[in-house]
C-alpha cells in the first residue's frame, strides 16, 4: 500500500509538472525603468542639479472579461455564435460598426455610402465604397480593396464551409477599380446592406496562401490564431476552454488602446459567473441570471442594458394538416394574448427589467405602426372570444372543446429555467379561460432540428413555440413569413415553419427587400406589423436585450446592441 | 500471463468496433448538428443546404460510419451540390488516426481538441482521487480500528452528510464561501474558477491554487464513499484467523496492520479504483462547468450540447479503450496482490 501511496505521488507530481511545462505569462507589473537612489550627505556640498525623482510606476492594465460561452473559431465567417462574434471588435473590424444607439458610423471606409454622397446608385444595386488610406493590418501590410474581394471570394466558395454565406450569395460581382474603391453591385436592390454587409475582413496576404496549398480555408490557423488583424488589439493566445488574450497594438491608425490587455476568461456556469463578478475577478460579463441582479449591483457591478432587436415570443403553427385548428383561428390567438399577463410575467419572473414588447420590430420605432402595442390582460375578452370562436367546455372537464376537439395546445421551447418558468405559469393562466398547455421542454439542437431530423419545430408538429429571436437588426429584414421558406420533402429546409403562407403578408415582405428608400420601406413596415399585430401572428413576451456586467474599476463604456464591443480601445481601467 | 493479456486484447478489438457503431449511430440520434449553427437564429435554408453537403451529413448513417472508420480520401464527394461526385475527400479515417475535425470549432482536428484538455483533467483529477484513496485510506484504516469510538462516529457522520450532497451544490457553497465571502471580509480568499490569475500568469503556484476548490469538492463525496468502503473490508480482515494468529505470534502492530492486513483488504479497493481510474479521463462534468476548468468533462458537454459527433466520438472512444486497458491493468494487479489468483 505504502507503495501504491509512493506511485499515486509520483503520478500526482508528474502532472504538476505537465500542468507547469507551458511558460508563465509575463508578470503584469512592468519594471521600472533604472533604478533611482537619493543620496544623503551630511557635508555640506557645493549645490548640484536636484536629483532625479522616481518615475512613476507602470502598472498594465488587464481586463478580465468573462465569457459564458467560449468561441468556437475567430474567422467569424465561420461562426453565427453571439460570443464569437462580439470579440470582432477587439482585433478585428467591420467596414462600419454601430454606436451606442446602433447607428452606424465609418471604421474602415471613409464615409458611409449613401445615395447623397454617391456611395448608393439611383436604382439602389451599386453600393460604392471608399476605404481610408491610413488602415494597417497589425503585421503593417495596408488594408486594400484586394482584402473585400478576397473575403467575398473566400465566403461564396463551395470549398469553404462558412456558417452563412448571406448576403454575399445576393451580390453579382465585387470590383476594386482602385485600391481604396470597393465597388458591389447586387444582382437586385437589396435593403439591408447596411447591417448585413462585411462584418470581418479576412487578410488577402495571409489566407490567399493558405487558399491557394490546401483549396480551402477551412483549416487555416488564422481561424484559431487570427494574429494578423485590423482592429485595436492584436490576437496573443487562445487555450481552448479556458482564455484567450489580446494585447493593445501599439500602431493601431485609430490610436492606441487605453487597456493594455483583454484577458476574455470562459466560465460556463452563471452562478459561477456572478461569483467571480462579485469576487472582482471579472471586469465585465455578460447575461447574469436575473435574480442575481440585485445583489451585483450592491457589490458595485452595473448592469448596461443594450437593445439588440431580439424578443422572446410565442409563434403559433399554421400547419393547414398539422397541428391544432384553434391556432388557426384568430379569436383564439386574440384570446390567447388577453388571457396572458405578460405585464405581471415581465414584474415578477423577469423582476420588471424588461416590458412586453410591441410587435417583432419593437426595437424598430421608426418601422413600427403606431396603433401595435400590447394586448392588455383582459380574462373577460378573452373568454368571449373563444366563445364566440365556437369552443366551449362541454364535458365540464374544465378544458374548451369544439366538434369533439378538445383545446390542449402543445407548447414547445428549450429548457432555460426562465422558458420553463413561462411555461408554468402560462399553463395555470390559460387554464383559467378554458385552454390547456401541453408543456414540452427540450434542448435546443432538438427544437431546433431540421425537416429531415423530424424537429417538432421545422415538421410542424406543435400549436406554440417560444425562443427569441430577431430582425437581421439592425436591419428589420427576416424572411420567417415567406411562403417560398415553408419547408417541404422537396425542399427541407425552409424557415417558415409556422407553415404560414399570407399573400398580402408575402407581398411586403417580398417588397421592404428591394426598397433602398428608406421612408418607403419604413411604410411597407408600418403595414407589415399592423397586420401582424391585429392577426396575431407572433406574439411577443419579453423584449430580450443584451446584458452586460461592468465591474467597477472598468470606466468609459459604451455599448452597442450591433457591435457591442465598438469602443473597446476608449475604455478605461481604474487602478 | 503474458498470453492472457495478448488473448484479452485481442478480444477488445472487436470489442471496440462494436461500441463504436453503436455510439456512432447513437450519436446520429442525440441531434441535429445544423440547428444551432445559426447562432442566435435559425440557421438559414440555403446555408443548411450547403453545410449539410459540405460536412458530409448528407450520407447515410453507415456511410458516414465508413467514413469515419477509414476515411473518404478513396472516394469523391459533391461539394458545390451540382450533382457530379468530382472532389477527393481529405479525410483519413480513424483507422490512420484522423479522427475527422471538429465540427463545433470549425476545422480543428477533434485529436487536437481532445489532447488539450487531457493533461488538465489528469492534473484535477489524479489530484481529486489521489486525496481520496489516501484520505480514505486513513480515515477508514482508523475507524475500524477504533471501532465504534466518538471519533468513528463523527466521521460516518461526515461521511454521509457530504456523501448525500449534490456536487454542484458543495462546489457553489464552496465558491460562495471561500471566493466571495472570505474576500468580503478581508480573509485570505481562494480564486472562484479558472485554472491561474491573469495578473499573475500560469505558474505551477497558480495552477495549485486554484485547483484547490474543484479537488475538494469532487474530493468530499467520494472519499465519504471510500472511507466507508475501506472501513468494512478492514473490519472484515482484521476479525480473520491468520490476524490472529499472527498476534499471538507477537508480531509487531504496524507489520500485521501494513502487511498481512491491509494488503488482502485492498483487493476489493484495487477493484473500486480500477473502475474509476479509466473514468478519470472524463474528467468531472459538474465540477468543470462550475470551476471553468478547461477539461475533458467540459469539452464533451459543449461538444455533445453542440452534436459535434468527432470530438464526442473521440472522447468515448478513448474512454472505452482506457476501461479496456484498466480491466486488464486490474485483472495483473489482482494477480500480484493475491498469489491464489492465477490466469490461463
Amino acid at each position: 500500500m505504502l507503495k501504491h501511496t509512493s506511485y499515486l505521488s509520483l503520478v500526482l507530481a508528474l502532472a504538476l509538472v505537465l500542468a507547469a511545462c507551458a511558460p508563465a505569462t509575463a508578470p503584469t507589473t512592468a519594471p521600472t525603468t533604472a533604478p533611482t537612489t537619493v543620496a544623503v550627505s551630511t557635508v555640506p556640498v557645493a549645490p548640484t542639479a536636484p536629483p532625479p525623482t522616481e518615475p512613476p510606476t507602470v502598472v498594465r492594465k488587464v481586463a478580465t472579461f468573462i465569457w459564458t460561452q467560449e468561441f468556437d473559431t475567430l474567422n467569424l465567417y465561420y461562426s453565427n455564435k453571439w460570443f464569437s462574434q462580439i470579440v470582432e471588435q477587439v482585433f478585428n473590424a467591420w467596414a462600419w460598426e454601430f454606436d451606442e444607439n446602433n447607428e452606424p458610423f465609418p471604421v474602415l471606409v471613409t464615409e458611409i455610402p449613401s445615395v447623397e454622397n454617391g456611395g448608393i446608385s439611383a436604382d439602389g444595386t451599386v453600393i460604392t465604397m471608399h476605404l481610408r488610406d491610413d488602415i494597417t493590418w497589425s503585421d503593417g501590410t495596408p488594408i486594400t480593396a484586394d482584402d473585400f474581394i478576397f473575403t467575398y471570394e473566400m465566403v461564396i466558395s463551395p470549398k469553404n464551409a462558412v456558417a452563412t454565406a448571406y448576403p454575399y450569395d445576393q451580390i453579382a460581382s465585387v470590383e476594386a477599380p482602385d485600391p481604396q474603391t470597393v465597388v458591389v453591385t447586387f444582382a437586385e436592390p437589396f435593403a439591408p446592406w447596411l447591417a448585413t454587409l462585411w462584418h470581418s475582413i479576412m487578410p488577402k496576404h495571409v489566407l490567399q496562401p493558405v487558399f491557394d496549398a490546401e483549396g480551402t480555408i477551412d483549416n487555416a490557423e488564422w481561424n484559431r490564431k487570427p494574429t494578423v488583424g485590423a482592429g485595436p488589439y492584436v490576437f496573443q493566445e487562445w487555450e481552448s476552454g479556458s482564455f484567450a488574450r489580446f494585447v493593445a497594438r501599439d500602431d493601431y491608425w485609430g490610436g492606441r488602446a487605453k487597456i493594455d490587455e483583454i484577458f476574455i476568461k470562459f466560465v460556463p456556469d452563471d452562478a459561477s459567473q456572478t461569483a467571480a463578478m462579485k469576487a472582482g475577478d471579472g471586469d465585465l460579463g455578460t447575461f447574469p441570471p436575473l435574480s442575481d441582479v440585485p445583489g451585483l449591483k450592491d457589490v458595485g457591478v452595473k448592469i448596461v442594458i443594450a437593445p439588440s432587436g431580439f424578443n422572446e415570443g410565442w409563434f403559433f403553427n399554421f400547419h393547414p394538416e398539422k397541428g391544432h385548428p384553434a391556432t388557426k383561428d384568430l379569436k383564439v390567438r386574440q384570446a390567447i394574448a388577453y388571457a396572458l399577463d405578460r405585464e405581471g410575467l415581465n414584474e415578477k419572473l423577469l423582476l420588471g427589467l424588461t416590458q412586453p414588447p410591441k410587435g417583432y420590430w419593437d426595437a424598430f420605432p421608426a418601422f413600427n405602426d403606431p396603433s401595435v402595442g400590447v394586448y392588455p390582460h383582459d380574462v373577460a375578452m378573452a373568454n368571449q372570444l373563444l366563445d364566440d370562436a365556437g369552443w366551449k367546455d362541454t364535458n365540464g372537464d374544465g378544458t374548451r372543446d369544439k366538434d369533439g376537439v378538445e383545446l390542449v395546445l402543445r407548447y414547445y421551447t428549450s429548457t432555460r429555467e426562465i422558458r420553463q418558468d413561462t411555461q408554468a405559469v402560462a399553463q395555470q393562466q390559460l387554464a383559467e379561460v378554458g385552454i390547456q398547455l401541453d408543456l414540452q421542454a427540450v434542448d435546443s439542437d432538438i427544437l431546433f432540428a431540421s425537416y429531415a431530423e423530424g424537429g417538432p419545430v421545422s415538421v410542424g408538429d406543435y400549436e406554440i413555440a417560444e425562443w427569441s429571436d430577431a430582425p437581421s437588426f439592425p436591419d428589420p429584414d427576416t424572411s420567417y413569413w415567406l411562403c417560398d421558406q415553408i419547408p417541404t420533402d422537396d425542399s427541407p429546409d425552409g424557415l417558415n415553419t409556422y407553415y404560414l403562407c399570407d399573400e398580402e403578408l408575402d407581398a411586403l415582405f417580398q417588397l421592404q427587400i428591394t426598397q433602398v428608400n428608406i421612408a418607403e420601406r419604413q411604410e411597407t413596415f408600418k403595414k407589415i406589423t399592423k397586420y401582424m399585430y391585429d392577426n396575431v401572428i407572433w406574439l411577443g413576451l419579453w423584449q430580450d436585450p443584451d446584458y452586460w456586467l461592468v465591474g467597477p474599476r472598468l470606466t468609459n463604456t459604451s455599448f452597442s446592441g450591433v457591435t457591442p464591443l465598438f469602443s473597446v480601445d476608449q475604455w478605461d481601467l481604474n487602478p | 500471463m503474458t498470453q492472457y493479456i495478448i488473448r484479452r486484447l485481442l478480444q477488445a478489438i472487436p470489442l471496440l468496433f462494436i461500441i463504436s457503431l453503436v455510439l456512432f449511430i447513437l450519436m446520429d440520434n442525440v441531434g441535429d448538428p445544423l440547428a444551432t449553427m445559426g447562432g442566435r437564429r435559425l440557421t438559414r435554408k440555403e446555408d443548411r443546404e450547403r453545410l449539410t453537403r459540405q460536412l458530409g451529413l448528407d450520407q447515410p448513417i453507415l456511410t458516414q460510419y465508413l467514413y469515419w472508420l477509414i476515411g473518404n480520401d478513396w472516394a469523391k464527394i459533391d461539394l458545390d451540390g451540382d450533382g457530379v461526385a468530382e472532389t477527393p475527400g481529405t479525410r483519413r479515417g480513424v483507422l490512420r488516426g484522423d479522427f475527422g475535425t471538429s465540427l463545433r470549432t470549425k476545422g480543428k482536428p477533434a485529436l487536437e481538441a481532445i489532447s488539450e484538455r487531457i493533461p488538465n483533467t489528469l492534473i484535477l483529477m489524479l489530484a481529486a482521487e489521489g486525496l481520496i484513496v489516501a484520505g480514505a485510506l486513513v480515515v477508514g484504516i482508523y475507524s475500524a480500528l477504533h471501532q465504534y469510538s466518538w471519533l468513528d462516529h463523527a466521521i460516518t457522520a461526515i461521511s454521509f452528510v457530504f456523501y448525500s450532497m449534490p456536487i454542484f451544490f458543495i462546489a457553489l457553497v464552496a465558491i460562495y464561501l471561500f471566493a466571495v465571502n472570505f474576500k468580503t471580509w478581508g480573509l485570505p480568499s481562494l480564486p472562484a474558477n479558472g485554472m491561474f490569475d491573469p495578473q499573475v500568469g500560469k505558474t505551477p503556484g497558480q495552477v495549485v491554487l486554484h485547483m484547490i476548490l474543484p479537488v475538494f469538492s469532487i474530493s468530499m463525496i467520494s472519499f465519504a464513499a471510500y472511507s466507508r468502503y475501506i472501513r468494512s473490508t478492514m473490519l472484515e480482515v482484521m476479525n480473520q484467523d491468520y490476524i490472529r494468529t499472527a498476534r499471538s505470534k507477537g508480531l509487531a502492530r504496524r507489520y500485521i496492520l501494513l502487511v498481512h492486513a491491509l494488503k488482502n483488504a485492498s483487493l476489493p479497493i484495487v477493484t473500486v479504483v480500477g473502475l474509476d481510474l479509466p473514468l478519470l479521463l472524463g474528467g468531472a462534468l459538474v465540477t468543470e462547468r462550475i470551476f471553468a476548468w478547461p477539461g475533458m468533462g467540459m469539452l464533451f458537454l459543449e461538444s455533445l450540447k453542440d452534436v459535434d459527433t468527432p470530438v464526442v466520438m473521440g472522447i468515448l472512444m478513448l474512454i472505452s479503450v482506457a476501461v479496456v486497458v484498466f480491466q486488464i491493468i486490474t485483472d495483473v494487479v489482482y494477480a500480484w496482490l493475491d498469489p491464489r489468483i492465477r490466469y490461463h
